[in-house]
């Protein structure tokens, strides 16, 4: 029975063509684009789910009000971990981690790495597994480090050759490498190259107890059968019990939702990423549906092909139980060879949409889950794109059809009306929230920074560098590669800190108001190009006393109350810094949000950073060239690394650019499946009316006015389905754009644009087959009746 | 050789089709019998009712009025799928316009009927080309219908008909597309059938088909005006 099914399936893919090529290359490039999508999807959804002990792992939150709003924040104090697991009987295991970036040298090679500090509660309680070396004892000795398979080649060429070895950190310590970790997978919220153990840095002073310095991740292992709430419960005040930071509270946040709910809004969590995981699911439903619904349109607008078979068979005996199995046999056929080729396709494009969505995607061909899914997805699309059809044609009565009384409805009749038009509200709606995602993504990179990003570049102090830095200044400048520099805490497109530890005469005792921080040792304001509105620059040579001078931006001398900014006494602690001037407000975080009120700390900090202004004049390699001598006479241990400014400022964007480019990408794949199915029902319409055409060509019709006939219809669905796109994607587009307070305001104009360019789109294929039937002459088509 | 078992026993059938405004008789209380064995012919204008009959003789339609007893089961409100299950074993049809699948075989169409009754494949390919060599179209046997002529398609029409043996031949004029020549082929072929006791009824508007029947029953406006016995 099977063979026979498959025997007219092939026998009729092969004798229509035409149908077949658009049935099959349609659901091909909807499958692939489906399972594409599906393949980040499932990445995202997987996130961290590996870990054994998942079920019973979180990351601790802070919660605190600050101007009036909970906020929620998981950087913790480094003490959190030793006292959870002190003090809390519920929980059975602790660990925290802290990114670190250190010089790696063996022999000859040198590379800067990021890794982690962090301790031997990491390896028991994740579930990273080791390619060599003792879980137990990885990292319980203060001078042993754990590489990743990735390092450890990097390093020494093997895991072998590098277990056991002496590796040298930042030219000044030593560890021996006591495990060799297999490579993260790409579905975990962790990246690092290397571990080294946290006693490690208590050694070197980078370690503290302060439970109001929030700076690193904390992680809970509860012991088994011990709720969320429980813990919560007993954890909540850690912080007020051990500190003076009494408005601090703590909480859980369980590894199933690290990933894809890390949004609170006012202590409440609302999701996250899901957001954009559950938008990208639901677009890659609706591509394989509209791929779907152009074999469903087809299948049943050539009906009364299929209808004279369908008599047969049943007059011959067949069940309609029997028909409906061989029509789906028939779908399910298409829907493998689209399957093969959508699995190829997904292959070829698997590096470029890796790239795309910025992780490393991989088809497991190994994997038996893989296979059951694909033949599982391969049904699925089968059965959705044959069930309609099936029912349909099975349902022919023998005696309408042999005798010849049985006409096949119109192209268009009620049911495809409908698909047609599910298929181009969903092409219209993608398009107006492509030009709308455009468009927002545009207006945050016009908006103005307030410095001037080009020619600025960056480094990291390390090394030696700290040490000269005067001499490096000094030689730079007389070198005549920069027009400026300074030190700065962090890089100008980052905020590294935050602080609510300042007061100033007239402030609400009550209040608890945040702050960016940033230090700066001087000519910050030329350097960078920021303006300044009232006073002067920090300047250590010229006032000796601005080793505690202060700048404030715009929107901190509005918090703070200030008529008079210059000369305000700022207390931090015991620390009394004076305020020497007013910067303009300047983006450091995200472009898409209101300037957060900031405090510029002079020479009496701490830095990391060195900005400095290439000089114009000369070319940017000569002016680097010189630069990097002066960094290697120095600092020769560490290569010269920098980042240009404007480079950094664009990575600001990546999300948005991201979903714009997808945006447009599936867009564009869903307009051209519903356009090739369009054009299949043109194509069908055309033959199916020619007699028609004939008459009217006959009576005087001219070829214009056929070619309107012939189309109208169809121009009625794409105007239907743009007056029900419009109003969802106004929607949808008005929901994403609240989560930015910098945003556009959706312009009429975005609509007239998608509806002209779908009109357009969808007359331009139709018009092809209309025009052709238009200008046929009649003769032909009247002589065979 | 006339058998006195009645196959077919019709009694008051009435058949409406019905439109928004129109509703049209096609079958007026029509009675007729037909007994095992028998070659009746039936005869009348075009909208006479002939093909109603036929169809729901063939158990392809449902009467909306009467009687209509099969080998001595009624069976006028029967389902469908009970309509279906009887008339795979026990009828086969024949058309005017051949009704083969273009895209199987003459073998492959002919195999049709004994596939949805479930016979073996060994069972099939030995049945099939025991009728396709009664029929002489055995070369012809991997040939698609489009390649053969129009009394060579209605050969194999018939050859998919009598393949699962049925009790019943209905036929629908069957040489209404084929030429006088062809048409006396198929004809010869159908009483050849019926000497061997196939029962037949055939539909026709051929006064010179309709005497190779024992039996011509003539329709007017739904139902019966006149039967002529053939001598």
């Amino acid at each position: 029975m099977l063979k026979n099914y498959l025997k007219i399936a092939w026998r009729n893919l092969i004798k229509n063509k035409a149908f077949t090529f658009i049935n099959i290359a349609g659901l091909t490039i909807g499958m692939a684009s489906a399972a594409l999508i599906l393949l980040w999807v499932q990445n995202e959804v997987s996130y961290d789910q590996f870990h054994e002990k998942k079920d019973r792992l979180y990351t601790m939150y802070n919660r605190a009000v600050f101007d009036g709003n909970l906020w929620s924040w998981n950087t913790t104090p480094k003490i959190m971990a030793k006292t959870l697991k002190a003090d809390y009987p519920q929980i059975e295991d602790a660990t925290h981690t802290t990114e670190c970036t250190f010089l790696f040298t063996v022999g000859d090679k040198k590379l800067m790495e990021r890794g982690y500090f962090t301790d031997q509660g990491f390896i028991n309680m994740f579930s990273f597994p080791l390619a060599m070396g003792e879980r137990k004892k990885a990292l319980v000795d203060n001078s042993s480090i754990i590489l990743t398979e990735k390092l450890a080649k990097k390093l020494y060429g093997s895991n072998e050759a590098a277990m056991g070895k002496t590796v040298k950190i930042d030219s000044n310590a030593n560890f021996t490498v006591s495990a060799v970790m297999k490579d993260l997978p790409n579905n975990t919220r962790f990246k690092f190259g290397y571990l080294l153990p946290w006693s490690y840095m208590k050694k070197i002073g980078w370690d503290d107890e302060y439970w109001g310095n929030n700076s690193v991740q904390t992680y809970a292992l509860l012991k088994k059968g011990v709720s969320l709430a429980t813990a919560n419960a007993r954890i909540k005040n850690i912080t007020k019990s051990h500190s003076d930071q009494k408005d601090t509270e703590v909480f859980l946040h369980p590894a199933s939702k690290w990933r894809l709910y890390s949004q609170f809004e006012n202590g409440v969590n609302v999701g996250g990423r899901i957001g954009t995981v559950r938008l990208f699911a639901i677009i890659a439903g609706l591509i394989l549906l509209i791929a779907c619904i152009n074999f469903m349109n087809l299948s049943t607008a050539r009906s009364e092909k299929r209808a004279k078979e369908v008599g047969i068979r049943k007059v011959a005996g067949a069940p309609r139980g029997l028909l409906i199995g061989q029509f789906l046999a028939e779908s399910i056929l298409i829907a493998l060879f689209g399957g093969i080729l959508a699995l190829l396709i997904v292959q070829l494009s698997l590096s470029g949409f890796s790239q795309l969505t910025g992780k490393e995607l991989v088809l497991p061909y190994a994997s038996v889950d893989f296979w059951i899914l694909f033949i599982g997805f391969i049904l699925l699309t089968g059965v959705i794109a044959g069930s309609y059809p099936a029912f349909y044609l099975s349902s022919f009565k023998p005696i309408k059809v042999l005798k010849g009384t049985f006409k096949a409805a119109n192209a268009l009749v009620a049911p495809r009306k409908v698909l047609v038009i599910i298929q181009f509200t969903t092409a219209i709606a993608l398009i107006i929230c492509t030009i709308i995602i455009k468009s927002q993504l545009q207006y945050g990179q016009n908006r103005d920074t307030g410095y001037k990003k080009d020619n600025l570049v960056y480094s990291y102090m390390n090394g030696d560098m700290g040490k000269h830095y005067n001499a490096i200044r000094s030689e730079m400048v007389a070198s005549g590669a920069i027009t400026g520099i300074t030190k700065t805490s962090a890089p100008i497109t980052e905020g590294w800190s935050d602080s609510w530890g300042y007061s100033w005469p007239g402030k609400d005792p009550n209040a608890r108001l945040d702050f960016n921080v940033f230090n700066v040792d001087g000519d910050f304001t030329k350097t960078v190009g920021l303006k300044i509105v009232d006073g002067r620059d920090i300047d250590i040579v010229k006032y000796p006393t601005d080793s505690l001078a202060m700048l404030l931006n715009q929107a901190a001398v509005k918090i703070m109350g200030f008529k008079n900014p210059v000369g305000q006494i700022i207390n931090n602690g015991d620390t009394k810094w004076h305020v020497v001037g007013v910067v303009k407000d300047f983006i450091l975080q995200s472009p898409y949000e209101p300037v957060h009120p900031m405090v510029i700390q002079g020479p009496s900090s701490w830095f990391n950073i060195v900005h400095y202004k290439l000089n114009p004049a000369r070319s940017t390699a000569a002016n680097l060239k010189n630069i990097e001598q002066i960094f290697k006479k120095y600092n020769p241990d560490y290569p010269f690394e920098y980042t240009f400014v404007d480079e950094d400022y664009a990575k600001k964007f990546a999300e948005e650019q991201r979903v714009g480019t997808l945006a447009t990408l599936f867009a564009g794949l869903t307009v051209f499946i519903s356009c090739l199915g369009l054009f299949g029902l043109a194509t069908y319409m055309a033959q199916n009316r020619i007699k028609e055409i004939g008459v009217r060509k006959v009576l005087g019709a001219s070829v214009a006015r056929i070619t309107r006939l012939l189309s109208i219809d169809f121009l009625k669905l794409v105007i239907i389905s743009f007056i029900v796109a419009a109003p969802l994607a106004w929607w949808g587009m008005t929901e994403w754009l609240k989560s930015y307070t910098y945003r556009i305001d959706i312009s009429i104009w975005v609509f007239i644009g998608a509806g002209v360019i779908s009109v357009f789109i969808a007359m331009a294929t139709i018009s092809y087959q209309a025009i052709k039937a238009a200008i046929a002459n009649p003769v032909k088509s009247l002589r065979s009746e | 050789m006339v058998k006195e078992e009645k196959m077919i026993k019709i009694t008051d059938l009435e058949k409406f089709y019905r439109t928004e405004e129109v509703e049209t008789v096609a079958l007026n209380r029509l009675s007729l019998e037909v007994k095992k064995g028998e070659f009746v012919a039936i005869m009348g204008p075009s909208g006479c009712g002939k093909s109603t009959l036929l169809n729901i003789i063939g158990m392809l339609d449902d009467p909306d009025g009467g009687s209509y007893v099969f080998n001595g089961t009624e069976i006028a409100h029967y389902s469908e799928r009970k309509r279906a299950d009887l008339r795979k074993h026990n009828i086969g049809f024949v058309f005017q316009s051949f009704n083969l699948i273009d895209e199987l075989t003459v073998f492959e169409n002919v195999e049709l009927p004994l596939i949805y009754t479930g016979v073996a494949a060994a069972d099939r390919v030995k049945r099939v080309e025991e009728v396709l060599d009664k029929m002489q179209i055995m070369h012809r046997r991997n040939h698609y219908p489009q390649q053969l002529s129009g009394g060579q398609q209605q050969r194999v029409a018939i050859a998919r008909a009598v393949v699962n043996k049925p009790k019943l031949i209905l036929a629908d004029e069957p040489t209404g597309n084929l030429d006088s020549s062809n048409g006396n082929e198929v004809m010869e072929l159908l009483t050849d059938l019926n000497e061997q006791g196939t029962t037949i009824v055939m539909v026709t508007h051929s006064e010179h088909d309709a005497r190779y029947s024992h039996r011509i029953i003539r329709l007017l406006d739904g139902h019966t005006v006149v039967e002529n016995i053939m001598i």
